[in-house]
Formats: structure tokens, sequence, C-alpha cells
């Protein structure tokens, strides 16, 4: 490795002057544009939340299959699967977009403001941080969500609050890597006042890492919010999220598998775009390399 | 090295107290009166008003909060509002129900994962394909994996029981699906690990001396691969003590995180308590656990970080 590493970061600098893009970042970024795309677009897929008893229902109650008229089957409600999936892609999607700026801001402020302020400062917020890892995920997830109203704010702020604490302790080893560099003391020396150095010398080294996160970030949110929608702790039904179309799914699994399956297919797919996208912003920046995924 | 392992004991402490409250924080002001919980059909108000005296719910949160914290520092986790025992008696058979998940978990994920990091660094052409399985391993939740192994092997092939409980049988889909959904972290450890090693002046030296390829492989880059490792067993170890909820709601385990989801339905407040604090110490304990370990199999690591 020793041996090849060298030639191998130099082909990868000119590939990265050249702009090249590696083949997952790619093959992420364009399935990723085609569900924000379903996200935007999703009132024209129909209406999610459309019961039809009658006519969307066998003659004996069980689901309709496939058919021009619903393209991929209805649900035990007679509902139109493929507005249904449509909706909860589109939740899917602004959970992922907007739970991954907040928990990422949050987490780089606290990291970044324990490694550069040493003393008292560090130690509360870095015990802090250790408290937000020890936390059991989903019973602290269930927790808070038995103090909110169902729906997408819900959502966000569990992920948030449980999604902070990992970025948080990523940017502060970056800073204690950094913060006796020559550039930062430098600054320091010069008499800089401590947040114009943590703004102009050390926040600016953070982006990388944290661009190289954040797809990884946002993929954990999809998960998550799939699996709090499934737990009922997330967004509830009516209102469509991939997550609680498993857990109507479930109740069909031995007559209509396609209610489990349309939506695990489509977290996979929506999950896996990030993830992509992830492994090419890694492959172009092997330093990176060991930034890993947080959740399950 | 017992500097540190104070050091890293009291931080843990202090971790698992935060913990416990928020926790306590959290779970009291969450709306609802267990009292209606414990008694849902009873009509007069003295009827509601006697459970909450017996249960010191009429008492200010201040009170009630010091009267938690003094019993928990006796090791005390208090009593169910519901099931009238010690959330202790409640949690020990359930987290020993979890415990086999968790073990069988973590055996399947070393077995999956080592094996998927073994094939792609010995046989390159696959490795691309190896890449593909564990992103798709990646990407799906740990509940999806298992409702599409409940659909396959449980109502299609009729292969394993669907209907919930703990026992030989039972294990078997649950502890794969933790096993499916690890292995990839597994994998790329061990990868990782034997590129590093293959590539070192060690390994050019045992070839330089003439041993077998197994011998190499089996002396001097295998042994690596442990030390990481170990820190992920103690991680998953703590993770699936503290509940793995999604997997035993999915296979009707009666694990400690079903438990937790059933006392959060009944506002049973000791029993979350005492269940997200177990979780917590699951999660410190192993973590710790697993460093001591490593420190002990790996000199390197003893070193106390800066």
């Amino acid at each position: 490795m020793t041996a090849t590493a060298a030639p191998a970061r130099l082909s990868q600098a000119r590939d990265r002057r050249a702009g090249h893009w590696p083949g997952t970042l790619i093959a992420g970024t364009a399935l990723l544009a085609i569900f924000v795309g379903i996200a935007i677009a999703a009132p024209l897929f129909g209406n999610p939340l459309q019961q039809n008893l009658i006519g969307g229902l066998t003659k004996t109650g069980l689901p309709l299959g496939m058919s021009w008229a619903h393209p991929l089957g209805t649900d035990t409600l007679g509902r139109s699967e493929l507005a249904r999936l449509a909706f909860g892609i589109r939740t899917s999607v602004i959970v992922a977009l907007v739970s991954n700026l907040t928990s990422i801001a949050i987490g780089a402020a606290v990291g970044l403001a324990a490694g550069f302020f040493r003393g008292p400062v560090e130690a509360i917020l870095m015990r802090v941080t250790d408290i937000g890892l020890a936390l059991p995920y989903t019973l602290a997830a269930l927790v808070i969500a038995g103090l909110m109203t169902a729906g997408l704010t819900r959502v966000i702020v569990i992920i948030t609050a449980l999604f902070w604490a990992y970025p948080a302790r990523l940017v502060y080893g970056e800073v204690l890597r950094l913060r006796h560099r020559g550039f930062v003391e430098s600054g320091e020396a010069m008499g800089a006042s401590g947040l114009a150095v943590v703004r102009r010398h050390l926040a600016p080294h953070m982006l990388p890492l944290l661009v190289t996160y954040s797809p990884l970030n946002a993929a954990s949110a999809v998960v998550f919010e799939a699996t709090l929608s499934y737990l009922g702790a997330g967004i509830n039904p009516p209102t469509a999220s991939l997550g609680n179309m498993i857990s109507d799914g479930q109740d069909a699994i031995s007559y209509a598998p396609h209610l489990l399956l349309v939506p695990a297919v489509a977290i996979l797919a929506i999950t896996l775009s990030f993830l992509l996208i992830g492994e090419g912003l890694k492959s172009r920046n092997p330093d990176l390399a060991r930034v890993s995924w947080l959740g399950r | 090295m017992a500097r540190t392992l104070i050091r890293r004991v009291a931080l843990g402490l202090i971790a698992v107290l935060g913990v416990a409250v928020l926790a306590f924080l959290a779970e009291f002001v969450v709306p609802g009166d267990p009292a209606r919980a414990i008694a849902p059909r009873a009509q007069s108000a003295a009827v509601l008003q006697n459970i909450r005296v017996q249960l010191h719910l009429n008492q200010p949160l201040i009170v009630q909060f010091a009267d938690y914290f003094a019993s928990l520092f006796h090791g005390n986790l208090g009593t169910s509002y519901v099931q009238r025992q010690s959330v202790a008696s409640l949690i020990a058979p359930r987290l020993v129900t979890t415990g086999w998940l968790a073990l069988a978990g973590v055996v399947a994920e070393i077995i999956l994962g080592g094996a998927l990091g073994l094939v792609a660094t010995l046989y390159p052409r696959v490795r691309a394909a190896v890449t593909a399985v564990n992103l798709t391993l990646l990407a799906l939740p740990q509940f999806v994996v298992g409702l599409v192994l409940l659909l396959v092997f449980g109502f299609r092939l009729h292969m394993a029981p669907v209907t919930g409980g703990a026992g030989p049988a039972e294990i078997i889909l649950p502890a794969l699906t933790l096993g499916l959904v690890g292995a990839p972290w597994y994998a790329q450890i061990v990868a990782d690990q034997m590129a590093d090693s293959l590539s070192s002046a060690y390994v050019r030296t045992a070839v330089a001396k003439g041993l077998s390829d197994r011998y190499i492989l089996r002396r001097h880059v295998l042994r690596n691969v442990l030390s990481p490792a170990l820190t992920m067993i103690g991680m998953d170890l703590g993770a699936y003590l503290s509940g793995v909820v999604t997997v035993e709601v999915v296979f009707g385990w009666p694990g400690i995180g079903l438990l937790a989801v059933e006392s959060l339905q009944n506002l049973d407040r000791p029993v979350v308590m005492g269940t997200v604090i177990v979780g917590a110490v699951a999660v410190v304990f192993f973590n710790l656990l697993a460093d001591l370990v490593r420190m002990y199999v790996d000199p390197r690591t003893r070193e106390e970080p800066a």
C-alpha cells in the first residue's frame, strides 16, 4: 500500500483537477435526482389519501394487483399504492435533507467549540457528546416521540437530537489534529480573536470532512425515519411514509406481499443513492476513507 | 493503564448518569396519566387519586426526582406501575433473552462479514460484486431485512416459525437479520486490515523467508484483523443489549426492546427508565470491555490517546 499510495494519490489529484467524477458519484447523484424529482412531482401520481373500498379492492376485499389504472396496485384500504409511494418518497427526501443539515450544523458547532476553546467548555461539551453517543438510539427516540405530536417536525427533531453527537466527535477530532498546526497558531499569534481563527482557519478545513460525511448521515436519516414510522413513533397514517407503508403492508404479508416490498425497494434505492454519493466522495479524497457510516 | 481504566470508568458513569437524568426528565413530562393507564375503567376520582398517592405521583417533580435517584444509587430500579413487580426482576429475564439474540447476531455478523471481507481481498475479480452486496446491506433498515426474511422463509417456504417467541428455532431469522445488516462493517474492517498487512514489510519478509501463503495469512495477516474487529464487537454487543427494538418487534422476540416498547405504551415509567439505564450501561460497559481486551491483544493500542 505504501509503495502504491503516492502515485495513486497523484492520479487522484489529477482526476479532481480535471473535474473527474467517479462512477459511484455519478450513479448516486443521478439516482438521488430521480427521487428529488419524484418528491417534487408527488401530487402528479395521484391522491395518496383517496380510499376506495368498492372499486379499489377485489370482490373479496383484497388489495388489487398491478393494472393500468393502478400501476402498483392498491393497498388494504383501496388507496393507490403508486400515489402513496410518491408521497412516502417525498417524506423521506424532506427528512433526509432537513435533518441532515440540522444535525451536522449542531454537531459541527459543538465540535468546533469544544476543540477550540479548551478547559471547561471542552470538558462540558464533550461529556454531553459522550451522553449523546451512549443513548440507546431507538429507545431514546421512542421516549422523545412520546413528547410530541406525530408528523414531519417530530421526526426531524428526533433525528437531530440523536444524530448531532457523531459529527461533533468527528469535527472535534479534526480540530484537535489541526489546532497545533502553524496556520492556527500563527493566526493566534497575530492577535486574531478566537472566533476569527475558528471561522477563517478551522471551519474551512472541516468542509471536506463534513461534505463526505453528510450523504452517509442522510442515508441513516432515511433509514431512521422509516424505522420510527414503522414503530408508530414517526409519521402516522394516513400521511404516507415508507416506514408506515411497510407497517401497513406487514398486516397483509401473507396475501399481498407487494405492499411490503414496494416501499422496501424504495427505501433501499434512496439510501443507496446517498451511499453511492458517499463512496464516490470518499474515493475522490482517500484521506477521508475512514469516515464511516453511523446508524443502522 | 490503571489511570486510563479509572478515567474511562468515571467518564462512562457520568454518561450513564446523564442518560438517566435525560430519560427521567423526558419520561415525566410525557403527556398522559399513569393512574389512568393502570385503572382505565376507574370511574371515581378518588380511586385515581389513591393510585397517584400510592405511586407518589402527587408529589412535586423535584421530590420524585430525588427519590428516584436516591434509590437508583442504592441499586434499586423501582417497581413497575403495571406489573407490581420490581423493575429489576422484570428486566433480568428479558436481558438474558436479548443477550442470546445479541450473541447469535454478533456470531452471524462475524461469519458473514468475515467471509465477505476475505473473498473481496483474496479474489480481486469479485471485489466489485462484494462492494455491491455491502452497499445494499448497508442501505437496508433492520426491520426491512427482518420482514423480507420472515416473508420468504416464514410465509413462503415455511422453513421458520412466524409466531414469535424465544427458542432455538425462533432465533435463526432475527440473528440472521442482525448478521446481514452488520456484515458490511466487518467486511470493511477485514478488507482494510488485510490490505494494510499484505503491503507491510513484515509480510514481505515472511514471503522472502519462504513461508507458505496459508501460514502467512493465518499467522501475520488475520491476527491484525482481530484488534479493530474487537472494538466493533464491543460496540455491537452494547448496542444490541440496549434492545434490538425493531428486530424484536418484527419477530416478536420477547427481549428488553419489546419490554421497553410495551412499557412506553402502558406509561409504565419505572420500567422504561430501567430499560434505558440498563441499555446505557450495556453500551458503556461493552465499549470499555472491548477496549481493554484490545489493549491486551494489541500492544500498539496501549498508549493513552492524546
